[in-house]
């Protein structure tokens, strides 16, 4: 229970005694928090996403070899639904379309954090220096 | 799916659950020689520390809201598919259906014009298959505002987090160069 909330030392920031921070370095760096912890929820959503679509592709290996007439229970929300073979190799390829168009997006908000996270890092360091220490403790 | 629309934050409010917003430090010197804090870095600590555990506890709060908000619309989107289905269908279909954990009995559907929604509370209502789609997507709408409004307290609130812990490590610094400037005037003079 505790894991998905303890965000402890995910960049931590510990700020020196003879370094000012400004209204604008503390913007900075709430952004980088914010983000940082954006990009770690969206990495579980992922693994979450990826490991789905193993299922799939699973499922519609095993189903290959079925005949045509076999009546294939499909699970649809809590019921099962059977189709004969076509029909539910066609259920599997829409449904794992939509699992990797979903996992493309995630991957894509996954890189423009990345970038602005990198971005942040290399202006707060430029102004902190060894002050400030930004990395993830990588679990 | 759609895009929805947030509501309207009133003027003076940052938040839609009304989270404290943390005060930024511009000067440590001036933060401490206000009369409330009186120089007194412990008792300062003492407060800062007791605002960023209740923003800890807003935020486990606000996790497990979201985390349950994020499964119900699934489920909801799920349903809707459902509709679609038996709208769509035509004859008697067969089909296994969940009777409790791990057990599910078969049972033949046959075409119906009438679905019942759980509304919970142990309330069950039929309604047509139309005003029964017509519900489950407000109630996905709705659903899916209430997770934009808690991802942006969420996103504020841990703003005021890390804020309240920098300036936690900035007063604990001071008082850190306090003590050693002190220790070093009080040493000089008898080394002279």
């Amino acid at each position: 229970m505790t894991s998905k909330t303890a965000s402890s030392s995910k960049g931590t920031f510990q700020p020196d005694s003879d370094v000012h921070i400004t209204f604008e370095d503390q913007q900075k760096i709430n952004i980088f928090a914010k983000h940082n912890a954006k990009l770690e929820d969206l990495k579980e959503e992922l693994k979450v996403k990826q490991n789905d679509l193993k299922n799939l592709e699973e499922a519609s290996d095993e189903i290959e070899l079925f005949d045509e007439d076999e009546q294939i229970p499909f699970l649809l929300g809590e019921v099962f639904i059977s189709h004969n073979l076509p029909k539910t190799q066609e259920l599997l390829t829409e449904a794992k379309e939509k699992k990797k168009k979903e996992i493309k997006e995630i991957e894509s908000k996954c890189k423009e954090l990345g970038d602005i996270i990198g971005d942040l890092k290399s202006q707060l360091y430029g102004r902190f220096g060894s002050h400030i220490y930004l990395e993830n403790d990588e679990d | 799916m759609t895009t929805v629309e947030m509501p309207k934050l009133p003027e003076s409010q940052k938040t839609y659950a009304g989270i404290p917003e943390a005060v930024f430090v511009e000067d440590v010197d001036t933060f401490m020689a206000q009369p409330e804090n009186d120089n007194n870095s412990d008792r300062v600590l003492r407060k800062l520390d007791e605002q960023h555990g209740k923003y800890k506890f807003m935020e486990l709060n606000i996790a497990t809201k979201r985390r349950k908000l994020k499964q119900q619309i699934p489920d909801l989107a799920k349903s809707l598919e459902m509709i679609n289905i038996l709208r769509n269908q035509a004859d008697d279909m067969e089909t296994q259906f969940l009777l409790s954990e791990q057990v599910f009995v078969k049972t033949t559907i046959s075409p119906t014009k009438t679905v019942c929604l759980w509304l919970g509370a142990n309330v069950m209502l039929e309604y047509p298959l139309d005003e029964a789609e017509e519900l489950l997507k407000q109630n996905m709408d709705s659903a899916i505002v209430n997770l934009k409004c808690l991802e942006h307290d969420q996103d504020f609130l841990r703003d005021q987090l890390t804020t309240t812990e920098v300036n936690m490590a900035r007063v604990y610094n001071w008082d850190l160069k306090k003590r050693q400037a002190a220790k070093a005037a009080s040493t000089t003079p008898a080394s002279s």
